[in-house]
């Protein structure tokens, strides 16, 4: 397993994405796949970043990747406000230009682009997402 | 990130280079907004070496085109778009609000 902790703020997205990147392309999943892992984790961190802490530099993204044979497992942990996924509505991404709504999109990419998304929370932990994907999913 | 205007009689190209994520969207919506504040309202967008976009990018891409599209002024498209960029923009339906040019000659032709 292989663990880094970040302070969260929109200059460290960079890193945080080349550190997944790394692993992901270390681990033999496809371009696709890894551009697929690269944005989830993205939009995870950003939507920490914007809605469980509220701001930039108030506590840090803690990332735990473990590695089997077909499967990348991506934990992010962080200690801001309870992040409630089932109030973020999905965007309708058929509704006409002036209709769509922004919120949500980051939360539909990674719904979407992995293969198992889930969230928790933790009074001692904090908020814990959990990322999965499998190889050749 | 590098951000490149070229002017052109009819319109102007947007030439981005690196990343597109929270950090930097920001600094595509301000040249984007000077663009069009300043009465450039046809806009192409050159994703050649944007190695990723996230939705914040696209986003700001998708306001700018809402903005243009609403007083019926002018268009935002895009060329030279990676497929990994562009699956990203099918997957979260905004590819049919968008023409996508495969060289700039064509994205010229537009306007």
């Amino acid at each position: 397993m292989k663990t880094k902790t970040f302070p969260a703020n929109y200059k460290n997205l960079g890193l945080i994405s080349q550190f997944i990147v790394d692993i992901a392309v270390e681990a033999g999943f496809t371009p696709s796949d890894v551009y697929a892992i690269q944005t989830a984790v993205d939009e995870a961190c950003s939507n920490i970043i914007d809605h469980a802490y509220g701001e930039e530099n108030i506590g840090d993204i803690k990332i735990k990747v473990t590695q089997t044979d077909n499967k990348l497992q991506i934990i992010l942990i962080d200690q801001g406000e309870p992040f409630k996924p089932d109030e973020i509505p999905e965007p309708d991404i058929s509704s006409p230009l002036e209709l769509r709504k922004e919120r949500g999109l980051g939360i539909f990419f990674m719904r979407k682009l992995m293969d198992d998304v889930y969230f928790e929370f933790s009074e001692t932990k904090g908020n814990i997402l959990t990322l999965e994907k499998h190889k050749g999913s | 990130m590098e951000l490149t205007v070229t002017e052109y009689s009819h319109c102007n190209i947007l030439k981005i280079t690196g990343r597109i994520d929270s950090y930097s969207a920001p600094q595509v919506k301000d040249v984007i907004t000077k663009l069009i504040d300043d009465g450039h309202h046809n806009i192409i967008v050159d994703l050649q070496d944007v190695p990723y976009l996230s939705s914040s990018g696209i986003l700001t891409f998708v306001n700018a085109q809402r903005k243009l599209k609403r007083e019926n002024t002018g268009e935002l498209v895009f060329v030279n778009v990676p497929d990994l960029i562009f699956s990203n923009f099918q997957l979260a339906g905004f590819d049919t609000i968008f023409d996508f040019h495969n060289d700039t000659a064509s994205a010229l032709g537009r306007f």
